[in-house]
């Protein structure tokens, strides 16, 4: 157990680094430099204000500044926002975000084996129709769609939640709904695809033929097994839930993380872009190792491997 | 000795009847994969429907601009934000005028053919009258009201905070007193906040239209004829813009299916079929795409080339290909253990004719409902990187940027947010039921 999760920290570790290096080169692929469009025509500013960003350096120092930086915790300072570090934006807007994307995936996860379950067991009958309904609806509309209607209908007209920011726990209903329902409509389909699955296998057959009570059958048996293709789904789904989604935090007015990197593309701030996408890969990286890890503790027929 | 049962009685080598002779003969003509495919398709209604839909929206999406009297981009700042359908004031002189948001008049004829902004005349701000004459009938648009309750209302809300509570008294504002009373009913003596807020946007007349004098209270709802689905906030044709938007969300889809089959598959294939370090290099190069998630991926790409139409196809193209490329190795690695595969090697087949006339015909039926599902989520990337302000840029439309225009106006017009959005949904809606279908008829084991 031991070595598997070695092997897959060291895997996860090369990732990261992967993707650091890519971002790394994606940046300096980019045209023109981020001080061109500024006006100041004396060459000794720029070259003092690249001095100060270590720019006037060769690029394979840079790099190894870069990385050695980045494994010290230390992201840079933004180019677009005097005087701020990326560390410090980056944990001005993320504790928005991960509120949103824990509430979110805690709704995700709760509705949706329920639903899902639920679903399986009256299979073909009229609730199982109206939650695929529902859950096709919910694959299907844009979350800036369903977003936008949410405020519409429960801030305009009936006037229950406010319609910016998050000053108060009203504010956080909206967000949270909005992001959890793209993957709760998966993971109702995940769910009642894989109950169906088990039902019809024979250790099924088994427990209910020696009599068990059907709601040990549902719990011990069905649930158990019918949950591990969810438990795959859920380190991505955390990562992205909790890494902001800027159409959500953008239509609802949460200076959360997601509105933060869509803005520093927009701004082409360099720094913050490579800082924030580091920060992303290495949330996802995590999220999808620790459920890996889960996994195997869940599953014990999966082998270390 | 001779059994007597052994012996053949003669009748039996009588020839057969007809009849008995076609009972082996295989009746119905034989299909191919395709065909079979197409039979169980054509049986589904909801993915038959869904296709008729699709081919609709394509053939719109490609003739309507052709004659269509205006363009994406013609603008007409006098009719800006006007609906689709709108309450208008008849006149005399056989005219309608319809009172804007922002206390102007369009006039329109009584069929609902605009005409144009009213020629302003005088605008009292102080007495929140605005003057207009249309064609010799002298209005005047009078909000005093709706303004005056409006201060009041601020005044009950103020009031309300300060004491803490969200009843208010029905006397300190005379607009809700005379709600009530011109209602015949009984004035309460509080209500809730919510109340009088509901009563002043929802119940309230907002505007009082007097012409030559005396007040019109004559409505008619009519349809707007100059443009089918009104006009966005620079007075441009909502319905010929989403047809655009049709159009590049249509172009988006049908690329993204495009680099799918031409790299996703080979790829995939080539990865498979050689097997060994070629393929462990190919699945890891996959890994790595895949590990960075898809939206980061997109939008680094956008920053390299900068928002517009051909750098969301670039960037899908670069991205979209993987799945494929992975059920495809999958299918290859199994198929090619067959026999067939083995015949083709023996009769002097290269590996690229294998994989094109062997493997590829083979696997049709996943690679095709792959397809149709990728469709579906490349439009709706698009949509949501317009959205975001990272995709198609001014004055082009897409159904990401328009439901991006419409979101500052939401609360005053929501129509115009309402046209795109019902545009992306059934579009994804109807590309999601396609594929559904497609994957019930040719790849009956990925039933989910």
């Amino acid at each position: 157990m031991l070595r598997y999760i070695i092997k897959r920290v060291i895997s996860a570790i090369i990732t990261i680094w992967f993707i650091m290096t890519l971002t790394f080169i994606l940046m300096k692929a980019i045209p023109g430099d981020p001080f061109a469009s500024e006006k100041m025509a004396d060459p000794v500013i720029i070259e003092n204000i690249k001095a100060k960003y270590g720019l006037d350096k060769p690029l394979i120092e840079q790099y190894g500044k870069y990385l050695y930086d980045y494994a010290h915790g230390d992201f840079g300072i933004s180019y677009m926002k005097k005087g701020l570090t990326t560390n410090g934006i980056i944990s001005a807007g993320f504790p928005y975000s991960l509120r949103i994307g824990i509430w979110a995936s805690v709704m995700v996860l709760a509705l949706g084996i329920f639903f899902g379950i639920i679903a399986a067991l009256r299979q073909n009958k009229i609730v199982d129709r109206v939650l695929m309904i529902l859950a096709t609806l919910g694959a299907t509309i844009p979350s800036f769609v369903f977003a936008t209607g949410f405020l519409f209908v429960f801030s305009k007209i009936l006037g229950w939640v406010p319609s910016f920011g998050v000053d108060n726990w009203k504010g956080y209903i909206g967000p949270v709904v909005v992001s959890a329902l793209f993957s709760l409509a998966y993971v109702v389909r995940l769910m009642r695809t894989s109950t169906l699955d088990v039902l019809s296998q024979d250790y099924i057959r088994t427990a209910r033929a020696k009599g068990l009570p059907e709601w040990r059958v549902l719990g011990k048996h069905v649930m158990r097994n019918a949950i591990l293709p969810v438990v795959t789904y859920i380190g991505p789904m955390f990562a992205a839930l909790i890494t902001g989604s800027f159409v959500v935090e953008k239509v609802f007015g949460i200076p959360g993380i997601g509105n933060l990197f869509t803005n520093s593309i927009l701004n082409r701030d360099y720094t913050l872009i490579m800082g924030i996408t580091v920060f992303f890969a290495v949330i996802l990286v995590i999220c999808i190792l620790v459920v890996d890890i889960l996994y195997v503790l869940i599953d014990p027929r999966i082998k270390y491997q | 000795m001779k059994d007597e049962s052994m012996k053949i009685s003669p009748e039996l080598w009588e020839p057969l009847e007809q009849e008995e002779k076609d009972a082996e003969k295989i009746e119905r003509p034989s299909l191919t994969f395709l065909q079979d495919g197409w039979r169980r398709l054509r049986s589904n209604w909801v993915a038959m429907f869904s296709m008729v839909v699709i081919l609709l929206i394509t053939v719109g999406a490609i003739v309507i601009p052709w004659f269509w009297p205006y363009t994406y981009k013609q603008q007409n700042l006098d009719l800006a934000n006007v609906p689709a359908s709108m309450e208008t004031y008849p006149l005399s002189n056989g005219k309608n005028v319809y009172v804007t948001p922002q206390y102007t008049l369009i006039v329109m004829d009584s069929k609902g053919n605009l005409e144009g902004l009213a020629e302003s005349g005088r605008k009292d701000m102080i007495g929140k009258k605005n003057y207009y004459t249309v064609d010799g009938v002298d209005l005047c648009v009078d909000y005093s009201l709706y303004s005056a309750a409006t201060a009041e209302y601020r005044s009950l809300e103020k009031k309300a905070d300060a004491a803490g509570t969200d009843m208010v008294e029905t006397s300190d504002a005379d607009y809700l007193v005379n709600y009530f009373e011109q209602r015949g009913d009984v004035v309460p003596e509080q209500i809730s906040l919510e109340e009088a807020y509901n009563i002043l946007e929802n119940k309230m007349e907002r505007v009082v239209v007097t012409a030559g004098g005396e007040k019109l209270t004559e409505t008619v709802r009519l349809r707007n004829h100059t443009y089918l689905l009104g006009t966005d906030g620079l007075g441009r044709d909502l319905f010929i813009r989403i047809v655009y938007g049709a159009r590049i969300s249509l172009l988006v889809g049908f690329f993204a299916a495009f680099i799918n089959f031409v790299v996703g598959v080979f790829y995939g294939a080539i990865a498979g079929y050689l097997g060994g370090e070629v393929d462990n290099i190919m699945m890891r190069v996959i890994d790595i795409l895949d590990s960075i998630p898809m939206t980061l991926y997109v939008i680094l790409i956008m920053v390299v080339v900068g928002p517009g139409l051909v750098s969301i196809i670039l960037a899908l193209g670069l991205t979209f290909w993987v799945k494929m490329a992975r059920i495809v190795r999958g299918q290859v690695l199994t198929l090619k253990q067959q026999e067939f595969v083995k015949a083709a090697i023996v009769t002097g087949a290269d590996t690229k004719r294998i994989i094109v006339k062997h493997l590829i015909p083979n696997m049709m039926g996943p690679i095709m409902v792959n397809i149709a599902m990728q469709i579906p989520s490349a439009i709706f990337n698009e949509a949501f990187l317009s959205f975001v302000g990272l995709g198609i840029s001014a004055p082009m439309a897409s159904w990401g940027t328009l439901c991006n225009d419409a979101l500052a106006g939401i609360y005053v017009y929501p129509y115009q947010m309402v046209f795109p959005a019902i545009a992306i949904s059934v579009t994804i809606l109807t590309f999601n039921l396609f594929s559904d279908g497609l994957r019930d008829a040719f790849d009956p084991k990925q039933r989910k």
